[in-house]
């Protein structure tokens, strides 16, 4: 099932087109990569499908559906709670481990303080940090590695329960061992998610991704199951990239 | 062989010059915090001014704690208008050219003479709007004074907030005003106190915006804000101005400094506190 579908995307910075006429599903629960080249795209990509296009001053036209509603029918906040954002760099704010977790839930009202803490314990358990870090939730969260401080950045987009994760790159940062403990996370958390990410690493799209989307220069090449496309990709370009023409 | 010997004159050049400096507040304050001493003792801290002319004898306790209310109510009152400005031209203001006029107008204010900004105090809040010269008048017009200064501090604040963390609570979904009240207010806490501690301490050596507006010879503690106050800054240029007791000035003196450098010093921790966490 679709959850979200691209009609004819173009989105724009000023007068520089970044993508042009983009057409594309995102199937539930499954994981979708976008790969391609640096600059072609993909980022802005990702931050039109929950209007932070608009925070960067991007326009973009053409029909985004979210469950087969066009998202501009949407609220704006409305469309951020459910598409849930995770970013390159982690981005944890310079607060508590646990007031990282609760900031969300609070705004949206969530008061009783034992929920709070279940909800603090039930995500950082799906990112596999709670063991790590259940005896200093009152820890700065910049105290952290670069890894947890990922794994908490995407905990803390789990707490607002979005129906739909992006993440570009976010496992640039990070070391091998760190980058599996995502990668394994991302695959569990795709049961209950739909995830959509964005990576620069053939090799980790290849490893987790269900569906493989290849961006050039901001049109979209070729678009298929992940098998499909890495062993019989059916555009030149997609080939030529995959073997590592392309930056 | 050139650029060595350029090298070389430079860097006695900033020495040197970071000496004298050094030299000369070092000076400066060892002379008034010596000759201050010997005026200094309980009966002068926590007395009332006796004497005729009054002065010569007796404390400047009403003058301690007159400096104390003028600096925590010029710096509410200042820091409500400055970081309300500060915020509306990081986070709303969408139009360059209105930003660029604020600024320009905030640097202008920052400008003008404080002996001037007590006379449009004293025209504005006494003559015009009949309020008694009083702690409240005085302070208003000290905040006025100081709320360049903490405005264009703030807004460097707000400004180095890494933008990312922004991003991530509008990618949560959360508003603007959530974010900026919930997130980014406390992240700068430490900073924003910093900056108005250090506009307070400035606020509290000024002279001129409170004769017109407030400061007079004698008061007892204002027992409200309507009332008419005593300032340490006031209080030493009377004292040397009527040639009342020189002692006694450098008493005030050194009083007032040990008082900003708390303040000062204070200013910093908190500052620097943030810094390792």
């Amino acid at each position: 099932m679709e959850i979200i579908k691209v009609n004819n995307l173009n989105v724009s910075y000023g007068n520089k087109l970044i993508l042009k006429n983009l057409s594309m599903p995102f199937i539930k629960n499954k994981i979708t990569a976008i790969i391609g080249p640096s600059g072609c795209g993909k980022s802005t990509f990702l931050t039109t499908l929950n209007l932070m296009l608009e925070e960067y001053d991007g326009k973009y036209n053409g029909e985004i559906l979210f469950k087969d509603k066009d998202i501009k029918a949407y609220d704006k906040d409305e469309i951020r709670k459910m598409i849930g954002m995770v970013f390159q760099k982690p981005t944890p704010f310079p607060l508590s481990i646990y007031k990282n977790m609760t900031y969300a839930p609070i705004y949206y009202g969530v008061r009783d303080k034992q929920e709070l803490r279940n909800l603090v314990e039930s995500n950082l358990k799906k990112v596999g940090l709670f063991e790590e870090v259940s005896n200093e939730l009152n820890m700065s969260a910049m105290k952290l590695s670069g890894g947890q401080q990922q794994r908490l950045s995407i905990a803390r987009a789990l707490t607002v329960e979005p129906e739909v994760l992006l993440l570009d790159e976010p496992c640039s940062a990070l070391d091998i061992k760190n980058t599996a403990i995502i990668e394994e996370m991302l695959l569990e958390l795709s049961k209950e998610y739909t995830i959509i990410i964005v990576t620069h690493n053939l090799s980790q799209a290849k490893r987790i991704s269900d569906y493989v989307a290849f961006v050039l220069d901001g049109e979209l090449i070729e678009y298929g199951h992940t098998n499909e496309v890495f062993y019989n990709p059916q555009d030149k370009r997609t080939k030529e990239y995959l073997d590592g023409i392309y930056g | 062989m050139k650029e060595k010997i350029e090298d070389k004159i430079f860097k006695l050049w900033i020495i040197s010059s970071t000496i004298i400096v050094v030299t000369i507040i070092v000076f400066v304050l060892g002379y008034i915090l010596r000759k201050g001493f010997g005026a200094i003792d309980l009966e002068f801290i926590f007395g009332n001014p006796k004497g005729i002319p009054l002065g010569v004898e007796g404390g400047i306790f009403p003058a301690i704690i007159g400096s104390l209310l003028l600096m925590i109510l010029s710096c509410i009152f200042a820091s409500i208008l400055a970081i309300s400005t500060a915020i509306y031209t990081v986070f709303y203001c969408s139009f360059r050219k209105v930003r660029d006029i604020i600024h320009l107008i905030i640097q202008c204010m920052a400008g003008v003479p404080s002996i001037v900004l007590g006379m449009f105090g004293y025209t504005l809040l006494i003559l015009y709007l009949r309020i008694n010269r009083s702690l409240l008048t005085a302070a208003i017009t000290l905040g006025i004074m100081i709320f360049p200064y903490i405005e264009v501090r703030v807004e460097k604040i707000l400004n180095e907030v890494n933008s990312s963390i922004i991003n991530s609570s509008y990618a949560l979904g959360i508003s603007k005003f959530h974010t900026i009240i919930r997130l980014i207010l406390p992240i700068c806490k430490a900073d924003i106190i910093s900056a108005i501690l250090l506009a307070g301490g400035f606020a509290m050596g000024a002279t001129a915006p409170i004769i017109l507006t407030g400061a007079v010879i004698f008061a007892p503690i204002p027992q409200s804000i309507f009332s008419p106050v005593m300032a340490l800054p006031f209080h030493l240029y009377i004292l040397t101005g009527e040639g009342i007791s020189l002692q006694n000035a450098y008493g005030t003196a050194a009083v007032l400094i040990i008082i900003l450098l708390l303040i000062n010093i204070l200013s910093l921790i908190i500052g620097r506190r943030k810094e390792h966490r």
